[in-house]
């Protein structure tokens, strides 16, 4: 089990390949953390906020920075996807891939949503069932070829056309320290850098500033309940290891003041386990008001104060993450 | 967040949270998920409530059975037609009672994949004696009943079966 699909997949596969590193360091050298408020997409039936960076970039970054070398495929054709992935996991070779998380049957139905950004680790096939290391399920889970196949090859945005990628290659040596920087350099510049005004800070305040609007786009009071019950669910529930990766940021933080034996990293880890409990303030809020359809505009105006007041707190700390880093060598 | 506060007793949902550990230290725990087991209960009331109110317009001629999928499934109507591969001026005219009659076979297949039912239900709806009324009172006995549906090599035969739970 892991706190998130992605990292925790290619956690499990470095692990696997000899690489004892931890999900909260492939997190934070991935430059993982993000905030965006989206509404103006096609894509998208409701308003959204997005908390990590797009699917497969983590992954990338990751890749790049360490030097690792994938092996990685699309398809076409059902069939051959099928057959390379039975060769590979006969060689006892573990696979990443990308699935609609609507057809992981091991899943309670309630969590099964359609995602086209996924991530499973298949180990192993027993007749018509595939055996699954997913983040999200605490065991290994067996899941039918043909869901799998339906998983694999689902359309829609950010269809995952088959993908599956393996570790081919990882370098005997890298300089952590240096991508740890980088990484963390990224993370301020995507939260107070040069960005899009839904982006980052600008965009938790964008956020905290139209969540008072969304009595206008729900159908009724129970289409609004649940869309402000989903703050709870994408900040806690969707993989995010707790208050939108927050907590597993600040983990980042330690194990990277250890490693740079700095105690102003310590000072921001445990800064961001405390920015972290704001959030989750403000999810178990969105539930509580949810639940009692207590949405008038004065509970509305006190949840966007509560995202504003994040949106403050989170510059100050990034502001000084900034100074931090370019202190580090 | 202190690990003492973070366990919650909930087995059907389980996730993984990054926790300050009574050492001091961080790290994960495996813990029940907070929204599922406190606030469950409400999601599947206004599912049904949801459903219910859907089918009730499905009934009255108002929505094709498309639109009653596609609400249920949270699918905007960009996505359903890239999940569907069917244009989105079809899509826009298949939500819509009349131009479902218009629909092809073949799109009605398109959709019943992506909707995950038999395409035969896009024209029935199953429900067992106890749910007659429609109501949220009789679901504690429907689970005396399990409606099993079989795909067959037809795309559009399904054999629907009723056995009753023992």
């Amino acid at each position: 089990m892991a706190a998130h699909c992605e990292s925790g997949t290619l956690t499990a596969l470095l692990n696997h390949k000899g690489l004892t590193i931890s999900e909260p360091m492939i997190f934070g050298m991935g430059s993982g953390l993000y905030f965006g408020y989206l509404r103006h997409t096609p894509n998208l039936n409701f308003p959204m906020f997005i908390l990590r960076t797009k699917p497969g970039k983590l992954r990338k970054k990751v890749a790049k920075r360490i030097g690792i070398k994938f092996k990685s495929e699309t398809y076409r054709s059902t069939e051959k996807a099928e057959k390379e992935l039975d060769a590979l996991i006969a060689k006892g070779i573990p696979v990443a891939v990308q699935v609609d998380l609507y057809y992981m049957e091991y899943i309670p139905e309630w969590e099964r949503v359609h995602a086209n950004i996924h991530f499973i680790t298949i180990v192993g096939r027993e007749d018509d069932y595939y055996i699954v290391s997913d983040s999200y399920f605490p065991k290994l889970a067996k899941l039918h070829k043909d869901n799998l196949q339906k998983a694999r090859f689902a359309k829609g945005y950010l269809a995952p056309k088959g993908f599956m990628y393996y570790i081919d290659s990882i370098p005997e040596t890298f300089d952590q320290k240096k991508i740890i920087i980088k990484a963390i350099k990224e993370t301020v510049n995507n939260m107070i850098g040069i960005q899009p005004p839904f982006i980052g800070i600008r965009g938790m305040r964008m956020f905290g500033k139209k969540v008072v609007e969304w009595p206008k786009i729900t159908r009724d009071i129970d289409h609004l309940s649940h869309e402000i019950m989903k703050i709870n669910i994408f900040l806690e529930d969707q993989g995010t290891g707790g208050a939108g990766f927050r907590y597993m940021y600040a983990t980042f933080l330690r194990q990277a003041a250890q490693l740079f034996n700095s105690s102003d990293l310590d000072g921001l880890s445990k800064k961001m386990m405390e920015i972290g409990d704001g959030w989750r303030k403000i999810s178990y809020f969105a539930a509580k008001i949810g639940k009692n359809r207590d949405l008038g505009s004065d509970k509305l105006l006190e949840l966007s104060q509560l995202i504003l007041e994040r949106a403050d707190t989170e510059e100050l700390f990034y502001k000084e993450m900034k100074v931090i880093v370019n202190q580090l060598n | 967040m202190k690990e003492k506060e973070a366990y919650i007793d909930y087995e059907p949902h389980q996730l993984m949270l990054y926790v300050e550990k009574d050492d001091g230290t961080f790290g994960p725990i495996i813990t029940g998920s907070y929204l599922s087991k406190n606030y469950i209960d409400d999601f599947f009331e206004k599912m049904e409530k949801l459903r219910l109110s859907l089918l009730q317009q499905l009934k009255d001629n108002k929505i094709s059975p498309v639109e009653y999928y596609r609400v249920i499934h949270d699918f905007n109507i960009f996505e359903l037609s890239r999940r569907t591969e069917i244009s989105l001026f079809k899509v826009r005219r298949h939500l819509l009672v009349k131009g479902f009659l218009k629909a092809k076979v073949s799109d009605l297949i398109k959709y019943a994949e992506v909707f995950d039912v038999p395409v035969s239900n896009l024209f029935q709806v199953i429900t067992v004696e106890s749910r007659d009324s429609e109501t949220k009172d009789g679901v504690k006995d429907e689970n005396k009943y399990k409606v099993k549906q079989t795909k067959t090599q037809s795309p559009l035969l399904v054999i629907t079966k009723f056995e009753s739970n023992k």
